[in-house]
């Protein structure tokens, strides 16, 4: 009796444990049609195409279903998503959105298939060579371009016009440009060139924009870090010095993408570089700017080469882990088809990834400013394509906006930024 | 040991099991699997994993990056713990002495803390706004850069934290001083001690062990702080905002070097236990009276 006794706190210890375990187990496998989960970010606009186009491929293959699933809201936020879905090996999803510059490190970790085999051999032809590019590593193909950015110059086309000015083609002329238009308006509220310089991933595309027009990298094709140090170093002291002069706000330091635009928006600057998005907005209908802003290409610089936007977007992947890997490939397909992007620019304000669209008369009707983002998106420059990327711009934003800020030099700034890209990279080898 | 006793310690380890074991699973086992992978260069996604040594520790020691967040999270604890005690003990004697609405004063005290820290971060991003936020438009010409200038970013930081957690120490100082009996004061007044003499001699001194507890939560949290920055700043400009809580957020979750950003960590982890540690010595030795 006693030794029963004794036995029952440890019993019913281990009973309670039982329960607990019992509760984790796992549901049931699902049976039935073939669903396929499709997971996007939300499309804003004034219509958001995607459920129309989710039917349309359903109505295609009977006793398919598929299940449109919302991503978190931020870039960092869909990332991380991913990677704890993905690293997990039980996705539950098919076919997925990423943003391009993931591509090449989501096809290293082994999460995309390969989609090269089924793909025909200038079934990517239609498509901007940038976007291609961004959609490969070592040589495959790891998913399908669905939406484009490319940065553009937005200007006052009334304040221009009024000092008989043309579009900068240098940033040397575009800040003669501000200098002679503030001068002639005297109003203090009127800014001259909005930029993004808050410590984010936006700072990094501005960066290697000015990297660009001055002729200098990040990445060398050998995986060299700055390799042409004396120019980079110039192109973040020639953006520091545009905040200095007044050229650019102090607040620049702490501009994204959306404070940039309201401010322009509202009308209180003269030139804006922003992804073609925001046009849409300036051109609605309470608009501070409605037919008062137009764009441009990013300017060069004086002695350094043209001016080149970086190039951004969404890709479609197939997940490696999918059950119905054809059928989820059919589906990026569907979304990636002329008249799914036709839809999706119609409907949002995203911009096409295959070339053809942009001369496209209906759209054109539509969205008349289409044909002349075409030369603009033809020069784009993709972000350095490897699967380190968000390594090699996480660990560049301080840097860079230390320059910026003016609390270490530019040299000191490139130095520092490439004696830490080295640790991590060396330790990736 | 009777045979008694013998049951009675059984029965005591069979209870006990479930929280060892929990414990055990929860907390030890993955603070010892912290340590280990921070002596490694491990990148699972790249099927990077090899032994490196101290090698993430020794480039701490060298990284600008890492020295710099520690001195972040050191000014960031320091400012905002101290202007809490001050302004939390502040406010906690102005309600304490109020007659009437003593209600309303700590409701709308608990309005500022019951607020989660990323919905609090975004209001002050909308009062910081550059050009249409409310600070800034009050102070018109004399406008400040508040997120995008070095050396205002930090301040402003503490600022909205100091907001959203000063109610929390107030509320603290504000029970305790409920508990004191009138007669303290009654004999304070008999003895002929001013105002000023009742607030350093009686009163303070009476606070001081809840205000010390208090300190402990609030260093602690502080020296974890991430949300705050990671919302209003993302750790910028030039970094001046980054803790260490958010370097190793990005070295972990952002870009997944799990080695790294373990041996980043681990420093946290030291780091809390030794202040954690101080504190727990103060209050023990019961320098502070109560």
């Amino acid at each position: 009796m006693r030794s029963r006794r004794q036995h029952l706190p440890l019993r019913s210890a281990l009973a309670v444990w039982l329960l607990v375990l019992g509760g984790c187990a796992g549901g049931q496998p699902e049976r039935g049609p073939v669903t396929l989960v499709f997971k996007y970010a939300r499309i804003l606009g004034n219509a958001d195409p995607l459920p129309a186009l989710l039917r349309s491929f359903e109505a295609k293959h009977p006793g398919v279903r598929v299940k449109g699933e919302a991503l978190p809201w931020t870039s960092d936020d869909q990332h991380q998503f991913y990677v704890i879905n993905l690293e997990g090996r039980s996705p539950g999803f098919d076919v997925m959105m990423l943003d391009c510059i993931w591509v090449p490190e989501f096809a290293r970790a082994g999460w995309l298939t390969d989609l090269t085999p089924y793909l025909s051999p200038d079934e990517l032809a239609p498509y901007f060579a940038s976007t291609v590019a961004a959609a490969k590593y070592g040589g495959r193909v790891w998913a399908l371009p669905w939406n484009f950015n490319v940065g553009l110059l937005y200007y006052r086309t009334d304040l221009l016009a009024k000092y008989g000015l043309r579009p900068p083609e240098t940033y040397e002329e575009l800040v003669d440009q501000v200098r002679r238009i503030r001068a002639g308006e005297r109003d203090p509220a009127l800014d001259g060139y909005l930029w993004q310089g808050k410590q984010y991933e936006g700072l990094v595309v501005n960066v290697l924009e000015a990297l660009w027009a001055n002729g200098a990298r990040l990445l060398a094709e050998d995986g060299a870090v700055f390799p042409d140090r004396e120019r980079a170093a110039d192109a973040l002291r020639f953006l520091r010095g545009l905040i200095e002069t007044g050229v650019s706000p102090a607040w620049t330091t702490a501009a994204d993408e959306e404070l940039s635009r309201r401010a322009f928006g509202d009308g209180h600057a003269i030139f804006l570089r922003n992804w073609p998005y925001a046009l849409d907005l300036f051109e609605g209908k309470d608009s501070a700017v409605r037919g008062k802003v137009a764009f441009a290409p990013l300017p060069g610089r004086a002695r350094g080469e043209r001016g080149v936007g970086s190039t951004g977007g969404a890709h479609l992947g197939v997940s490696r882990g999918s059950r119905h890997p054809e059928l989820a490939l059919a589906l990026a397909r569907h979304l990636t088809t002329e008249p799914a992007q036709r839809a999706i620019a119609l409907g949002a304000a995203l911009s096409p990834t295959r070339q053809a669209l942009y001369q496209d008369p209906e759209l054109a009707r539509d969205r008349p400013t289409m044909p002349r983002l075409l030369a603009l998106a033809l020069a784009g420059r993709p972000r350095p394509v490897t699967p380190y990327y968000l390594l090699v711009s996480a660990t560049v934003q301080p840097e860079f906006s230390a320059a910026l800020v003016g609390v270490k030099s530019p040299e000191r700034a490139i130095a520092d930024a490439g004696t830490r890209l080295r640790y991590f990279l060396e330790a990736l080898r | 040991m009777t045979r008694r006793q013998a049951a009675d310690r059984r029965r005591a380890l069979a209870c006990l099991a479930p929280t060892v074991l929990a414990l055990g699973a929860l907390t030890v086992y993955p603070g010892v699997w912290v340590l280990w992978l921070s002596l490694q260069h491990r990148i699972p996604i790249f099927d990077v994993s090899r032994f490196a040594g101290l090698d993430n520790y020794a480039f701490l020691g060298v990284d600008s990056r890492f020295w710099n967040a520690a001195h972040t999270t050191a000014v960031f604890t320091l400012g905002s713990v101290a202007l809490e005690v001050v302004l939390g003990v502040m406010a906690a004697l102005a309600i304490h002495a109020q007659r009437r609405g003593r209600r309303l004063a700590l409701s709308l005290l608990l309005l500022a803390w019951a607020m989660p820290a990323v919905v609090g971060a975004k209001l002050f991003e909308w009062l910081y706004h550059p050009t249409a936020g409310l600070i800034n438009v009050t102070l018109g010409r004399h406008s400040a850069n508040w997120l995008g200038d070095p050396g205002l970013a930090l301040p402003a930081v503490i600022l909205a934290d100091v907001w959203r957690t000063m109610p929390f120490v107030a509320i603290l100082c504000y029970a305790r001083l409920l508990a004191v009996p009138a007669e303290v004061y009654e004999a304070a007044q008999v003895d002929g001690a001013g105002r000023l003499a009742t607030l350093t001699r009686i009163t303070l001194p009476l606070l001081g062990r809840i205000l010390l507890l208090a300190a402990l939560f609030r260093t602690l949290d502080a020296l974890r702080a991430f949300d705050i920055m990671f919302v209003l700043t993302g750790g910028g400009p030039a970094g001046t905002t980054e803790t260490l809580t958010v370097y190793a957020y990005r070295a972990l979750f952002q870009t997944l070097q799990l080695g790294f950003g373990s041996a980043l960590s681990v420093v946290v982890f030291l780091l809390v236990m030794a202040v954690a540690w101080a504190y727990l010595k103060i209050l023990r030795t019961g320098t502070v009276a109560a």
